[in-house]
Order: structure tokens, then sequence, then C-alpha cells
């Protein structure tokens, strides 16, 4: 159905709120927008309460302008800066408990499964790096030795930025942060290396520099799911506020993160590879035919 | 899988035609699971209630069942659960004891996520120190999450209560979960005898759009409380949707109250009503007090049992009115902090009347002949046992 | 009106849990009343077990141990005389006007426990359950049948017919076994026999035996009303 549910229906247009009329005529939904025209297409979340100079507020524009199908996707969320945000979009979403996302997840496919066997239904799980690495964590692994059909994406801020800036499981070693008074005594959680090792067919790690590279990762994790299994990817979306980024410098910090820990980084499944090279040559054909 | 019929659920309730079994209380709760027309089941070991969750993986290899797992954990299981039932499939999973405890979280959220879900309850022992078997404290906890609780007497309850559960949890003037709790052990590893339904007959599928908050299936429109998190609007917002939201998830757990009379008879049964001195017992204390109750009978004692078949809505104006002229009320329990003795000290005036006790705990039987002893102190009879301990 | 608390005590291999499914299900095949409580501790071979049987020809509501019999079973001699037991001494509980049998070729109690026991106005029978079952199955594991065979041969409860089709059930059904270490002990005896037909001659030969002797020994009951 999908479609059918977002649509107006007829004499009701003039009644509407103009903001849906506009979502409907001038949106993503039933179409697909080159990322590059971001701003010429009514977005599918415009307004959210994220601190300026907000990383991940970018990174959910550019998620969210991404989605193959938002009229037939579900969002999963958990406690956190990004649930903020998503909770703002015109894609229905869901706020379960703390680090239960990937358990949500999970049911929720299965039973989008059941009704809807001809259907493709998107699951996707965007979460903060406490919420999937540190109080989700056996919930996430698990979903993927599971091999869940469902997109994991970790917008890693490095820290509880929502409850006032504590250190994660994903904040780097030696940072002082709240609850790390004399620093961080490990490691980051290499979360891409578990990822793969858990069964995940399509794993990315990215620093959200190039928005068409970004765009081109969520819609591969997203049609990798569908079709295979999990998929997850590790995105680097800088709190400005707890490691006093200024406004200005955020896009530098993450070039910066990005020649250091945070270079592109794709693996897929030969499989998911397989599928790949077939749709983009499809893509390419139609386009030469055009 | 058998061929099954979907037939109306109030004629597959009150109706249809019943065979006599002789089995335990976990093949009971797997049989009602049978008729139920359950799309999904999530499982966690933990005993004593694994009988039942491998039982139920039985039913969905043989086809009765659509899906079915072995979750990571109980928090896992109940969050998945409650995924897949916003999803619109009828869902269920049972637990015992600590397994409860862990997963509390996801089940005392899920009345506020307004999720139809049936929880089987197999009481046992909260550690520490381990033990597994039957002390029903865990359901002290379960009390105040919102949910409807039934407490199974027997295996014939625990057949009934948990195929009825679906009708109530799913019941637009509801649609909050059920658990159905009856004692590990003494019930689920013990037999009884169960009249049961035809094998096969079930009940209608979840209609899951007949529902005060709609599935997120993106075939609807979503809930907005769904979507918007109270606490990102202003303070006073917040507590506003969280207080009126809240309200409106505990006056649907007194609403199944009309169901639990209509599926069940009534949220309590009354035995003896114009006795003397009443027992007040719920789930296995109620079999052994029917014991006591006989006993008394034998020995030209006047008393008379209430058996408390739903703890939440708690049947505070029933028992109140059964109550009132009784001289004594004697409340034995499977637990320690005795949780069912203060229901009825918070329902009925003159709660002096109220003994709370006998209690046994660490899952060890309950001695009728100890209820007894309570009834004799009340009735001034002085009675020497020659027994041998 | 007939109602018997039983406790039955003897050591992991026995098949005592087996043995109390049996006693219930030949209740319900005669259309009376049984109710049973296995006990659950970690049970391994030779190391102490319990069981719990109610039966009557009345409806039975009471669950859980029995901690107040009025019989009680011993099916291996060192439950008393090693203290292999859970409840010590093995009478503890026992209520007055009782029954105590006990799987014991020669008499195994104390002075002081036949003072006890005879103060409670209990029937002590010693009766060679194991001796019975090497002697016509050819194997110690049928002396839970000799058991029950004598405790239904005395009571009366149920029929030789509602026996066979309890034993039947169990060996040849597809019935459902609570516990993994009894369907391992239920394929060890199927082993010893060639076929399970085999098997279930030999069990009701046992029972038989065991119902005879009931006769002969005079300990069949009078008709009574057993209050427990």
């Amino acid at each position: 159905m999908g479609l059918e549910y977002v649509r107006i229906t007829t004499g009701f247009e003039d009644y509407m709120p103009k903001d849906y009329v506009d979502l409907v005529k001038y949106g993503q939904f039933g179409k697909e927008y080159d990322i590059q025209d971001l701003g010429t297409f009514k977005e599918l979340v415009e307004e959210h309460p994220m601190c300026a100079g907000c990383f991940m507020a970018y990174f959910i524009r550019v998620f969210y302008a991404s989605l193959p199908n938002p009229e037939d996707s579900i969002v999963i969320g958990t406690a956190g800066c990004a649930r903020l945000q998503l909770s703002q979009a015109a894609v229905p979403f869901i706020y379960g408990n703390y680090g239960d996302t990937n358990a949500v997840a999970s049911g929720l496919k299965r039973a989008l499964e059941i009704r809807f066997p001809d259907k493709n239904k998107d699951v996707i799980v965007v979460a903060g790096d406490g919420g999937l690495m540190d109080i989700g964590f056996g919930m996430t692994m698990h979903s993927w030795f599971r091999r869940e059909r469902f997109t994991t994406i970790m917008v890693d801020n490095e820290v509880y930025g929502n409850t006032g800036g504590q250190e994660s499981g994903m904040s780097p070693k030696g940072v002082q942060l709240k609850m790390a008074p004399k620093g961080k005594k490990f490691d980051k959680i290499n979360a891409v290396e578990l990822a793969k090792a858990a069964g995940c067919v399509y794993v990315a790690r990215i620093a959200p520099t190039n928005p068409k590279r970004l765009a081109k990762t969520i819609k591969r994790a997203i049609l990798a799911a569908r079709h295979f299994g999990p998929t997850f990817i590790h995105a680097y979306t800088s709190c400005n506020i707890e490691y006093s980024i200024p406004t200005e410098k955020v896009l530098e910090d993450a070039r910066n993160r990005e020649k250091n820990d945070f270079a592109f980084y794709e693996w897929m499944s030969d499989e998911v590879k397989g599928f790949f090279e077939q749709v983009e040559t499809k893509k390419k054909e139609a386009q030469e035919v055009k | 899988m058998p061929e099954q019929k979907v037939v109306d659920t109030d004629y597959l309730l009150l109706e249809a035609p019943r065979e006599r079994k002789f089995i335990t209380g976990a093949q009971a709760m797997a049989e009602a699971i049978k008729r139920a027309n359950v799309d999904m089941a999530i499982a966690y070991p933990i005993t004593p209630q694994s009988e039942v969750m491998h039982l139920v993986g039985d039913l969905w290899a043989q086809g009765y069942l659509k899906d079915y797992y072995r979750a990571e954990e109980e928090y896992g299981a109940f969050s998945a659960i409650s995924g897949a039932a916003r999803g619109g499939v009828r869902v269920f999973t049972a637990t015992s004891g600590p397994g409860l405890l862990r997963g509390l979280e996801a089940i005392a959220s899920w009345p506020g996520h307004r999720i139809p879900a049936v929880l089987g309850v197999l009481t046992r022992v909260v550690n520490a120190p381990l033990s597994i078997q039957p002390d029903n404290i865990e359901i002290s906890y379960l009390l105040n999450c919102g949910a409807v609780v039934l407490h199974a007497e027997n295996q014939q309850d625990t057949f009934d209560f948990t195929l009825a559960a679906f009708a109530i949890a799913e019941q637009v003037d509801v649609y909050v979960p059920v658990a159905v709790a009856t004692e590990g052990f003494f019930v689920t590893h013990a037999k009884g005898y169960v009249n049961m339904t035809p094998e096969d007959m079930k009940l209608p599928p979840r209609n899951p759009y007949k529902a005060p908050v709609p599935p997120t299936d993106n075939e609807i429109p979503p809930a907005r409380i769904q979507r918007d998190a109270p606490v990102q609007k202003s303070n006073f917002m917040s507590y506003l949707i969280h207080a009126v939201w809240q309200q409106e998830v505990w006056a649907s757990t007194t609403r199944a109250m009309k169901y639990i009379y209509k599926y069940l008879g009534g949220p309590i049964e009354v035995v003896n009503p114009d006795a003397e001195v009443f027992i007040v017992a719920s789930g296995c204390a109620a079999a052994q007090s029917r014991e006591a109750v006989r006993y008394a009978q034998l020995e030209g004692l006047n008393v008379g049992l209430v058996k408390v078949k739903a703890i939440r809505p708690f049947p505070e104006k029933e028992i109140r009115k059964v109550l009132k002229n009784a001289k004594g009320i004697v409340v034995p329990e499977h637990n320690i902090v005795g949780w069912l003795a203060r229901e009825v000290k918070a329902a009925i005036p003159n709660n002096d009347r109220v003994v709370g006790g006998p209690r046994v705990y660490g899952g060890m039987t309950l001695p009728t002949e100890l209820i007894m002893d309570e009834v004799y102190k009340i009735l001034g009879v002085k009675k020497e046992r020659k027994v041998l301990v | 009106m007939k109602r018997y608390n039983i406790r039955l005590a003897g050591v992991g291999g026995q098949g005592v849990v087996t043995s109390a499914h049996i006693i219930g299900n030949a209740m319900s095949n005669s259309g009376k009343y049984a109710s049973l409580v296995p006990f659950f501790g970690s049970e391994k071979r030779m190391a102490p077990v319990e069981a719990y049987v109610r039966a009557s020809d009345q409806p039975i509501y009471e669950v859980g141990e029995v901690i107040f019999p009025n019989v009680i079973m011993i099916y291996h001699p060192q439950v008393i005389t090693h203290g292999k037991s859970y409840t010590m001494p093995f009478y503890s509980g026992l209520k007055e006007n009782g029954m105590v049998i006990i799987n014991t070729d020669v008499n195994i109690l104390t002075d002081e426990d036949w003072k006890v026991l005879e103060e409670l106005n209990t029937k002590v029978i010693e009766f060679p359950a194991t001796k019975i079952a090497l002697e016509l199955a050819g194997t110690e594991l049928a002396t839970n049948m000799a058991m029950l065979g004598l405790f239904f041969g005395i009571t009366k409860l149920v029929s030789q017919e509602d026996i066979e089709k309890a034993v039947r059930e169990r060996f040849l059904g597809n019935t459902f076994v609570a516990s993994g270490g009894t369907a391992a002990l239920d394929s060890a005896i199927e082993k010893k026999f060639k076929k399970k037909v085999e098997l279930l001659e030999k069990n009701m030969m046992v029972i038989k035996e065991a119902f005879k002797m009931a006769e002969e020994q005079g300990w069949v009951e009078e008709e009574q009303t057993a209050i427990a």
C-alpha cells in the first residue's frame, strides 16, 4: 500500500496543512531524487531541535533524502540526540526503550514479512554509539548473528550527548569526559570489524564529508538488507558541544578524522557485490536508452 | 499441519465442545497457543518456563505459528515482542522469576506502547540464593506495570486463561498486555485434567486496525505518540502527555474487567459464600485452600474460599462484598512479601481481620495443614496434630 | 472416600519418577483422580530422588510436595540405611494410621524406628521388590513396577488393565517426558529388551506377582475412609 496512505483523499487537498500537501506534491514519496537536488524538493524532515552546528543533524537530513522508499520505510531509534530529529520526520518512527532498537527491529521486520510477504518494507535503525555499542550491545550483535534483514546505522558522536557528555564505548582512548574524569582507559570499540564478524552482509564506515557518497552508501545498506541480511553503517557525526568544535570547524574536523581513523571503508559479501553490479549496470543501460 | 478452521471468539471460548485430557500445565498453555491463531512467538530459556516455549516451538515446526526464534535474553525477547506486535501480528512469550525481572523494563512499557501481547509467567524464585522452585514473588513486580494479570490455579485454568488472554488483550477498549501466571513445577510439570476445545478450531486472526493505536506498517498513518517523545516538548507538555496517556492505560486495564466476567466467569470464585472464616488465595495457594475447605467441612467448621483469578484489575468491589461479614480472613501465599494480603487489606474495611499467612517461600509446597492452623486460631479451636517432623 | 498422599523415595536410576507417572496415569485410566509432583533437583544415578503422588476417587486440588504423607514407599534400602533421602528420618511427616512400604529382603529398621511407627499405628510392609524384579523380569530396573504393583495390590484403587494401559502409554506411547534424564532412562530400559512388547510383558509379570503377594500376605486394605 505505502503510497496509498500518504496520498490525500480527493476533496481534502484544500483542508490539509500546506506542509503536508507540499510533501505529497513535491516530496520524495514515490519518486527518486538525486542527493545533489537537495533543496529543490520538499524534504521528509525540515525542522529539528538539534544544537546549532550539529553534524548529526546534517547526517540525518541526508539520510532521509537518501531513503529508496520512504513511503514503505520505518525508522527505529532509541534514547539519544538522533531521536530528537528522527521523530520529526514524515516517516513512521518507533522510539522504544533504552538500547532495544535491534530487538524491536527484529520483531517488526519479521512481523511485516509475515503480513506482507510480497512487499518490501524497509526497517532502519538509526541509533547512537551508546545505544548500539553499550546498552544495546547484546541485542545489536544478536540481530546480526541471526541475520535479521534490516539496516543498522550508528551515528557515532563518541559521547552520551543527550545526557550531558558522558564517556561511551566509542569515545577515543584518553579523552576526558564525565564518568571518565581521569580520561577513557580503553580503545574505541571496533564496530566495523564486529559487524563483519557477526555476519553483516554490507558494512561501511564513513565520515559524511561527501553527500553523494553518503547517499549511495545509505541506499546500498538499505537495499542489501532488503534482499540479503543485516547491514551496518558506522558514521562519524561529531558532537560539537561536548568536544568543543567551533561550528565553522565541524566539517574541517570531519575531514581531519577522515584522514586519520574515519577513512571511507566499504565491505560487502560477494553475493551483495554481484547484486549491486547487476542493479547499477541496469540503471546505466536505462539512462543510455533515455 | 492439521487443518484448523477459524471460529468466532465467543463460540470458541464459551460454547465449543470440550474434550478431557490428562496433561501437564506446560502442555495446557501450549495447547491454548495452538488454538489461539498466534503468528509469532519468541523464546528464551529459563527453568521452569522452558517446557512451555519448547512445546510452542514444536507448534511452529508443525506449522501452527508463522515465526518463532530463540532470543538473546529476556530484554531482547520482550523488546522484539513489542516490535512484532507493532508490526500487527499476534505474539506470545513466556518466562519465569529472574527472566521476568530481566525483561521487566520492556514489559512495563508494553501497556504504554499499547502492545496486546500475551505473556506466560511460570513462577520461580527470584535470586538470591539461587533456586528454581516455584515461589511467586515475581508477580508482585508485575502488578505495577499496567498489564492485566491473571493467576491460574491449575492446568485447566492455565488453558482457559491463556486462550481468553488473547481475546481480552485485543479488545479495542482494553488493548494492553495480559499476563497469565501459574506456579512452576506444581502446575507446569504436574498433570491435571483439562477440558479442551477441539484441536481443529482456532481464534480469528488479529486485526491490527481494530485498535486504539494502529500498527506501524506503512499502511495507515502511525499514532502521533509513537513519533513525538513528549520530553522534547515543554516540561508541562511532557507531564501532561504522559499523565493522560498513563491514565488511559490504567483505565484500559480496568475495562478488562467486563471481559474477565464474560470469558472467565468473573475475577473471583467463591466457595461457601456464607462462611464464618474465609481463605482468600490465588494460583496454587487456591488449590491448597480448596483442600482446607474440604478438611474444615469434615470437621464441621464453616470455612469458605475466595479464589482470586484476576490480580489486575484487582476485584476490590467483589472481594469487599464477599468478606463483609467474615470473622477472619486467611491469605496463604507462595512468597515472603505477601502481595495478595496487601491487596486484600487495602480493599476491605476493618482489615485487622486479615491474617497475612501462612506463607511459604523458596518454592516449597504450602501444606493444607498450615492453612488449617490459622483457621483453628481464628475460631478458637484447640487442635493437636500428631505428626512426626 | 479413599485418599492417599504418597511420598516415593528412592535413588536415581530406579525409575521412581516414572512409577509416579504410571500410578497417576493408571488412576486416570480408571476414571479416578491423581496428581503428582516429581522432585526436581540435580538428579544423578544413585543420588536421592523423591516424587509425590496424591490419589483418590474424589477430585484432588492440592499440589506440591507431600509434606504430611499417609503412605511412604521406599524404593531402595539405602534410603534408610545410608540416609540417601531428602527427608530424614524417612518417616518424617508421616500421619497416624498410615502405611510404609519398604523394598528390602531383611528387616532394616531399628528398634527405635519400630517403636515410633507403632506409636503412629503404621502398617509397615517389608517387600522384596528388587528380588521379584530380578527373578521375573531379569533386571532390577523393574523394581519400580513391583513397588507400584504392590501399592495397587494393597489399595485396589485400579484394575490390572488400568495399570497395563498406563505402562504401555509410558513405554510404547509418545507421552510427554519432562526431563531429559527420564528419557535417557527409558531408552536404557528399552535396550535391555529386544522388543518393547517383551518389556511390557515382563513388567506386567512383575506387577501381577506383587498383586498376588498382597493377597497371600493379607496386606489388602479393607474398604475404609482415608482422610489425608
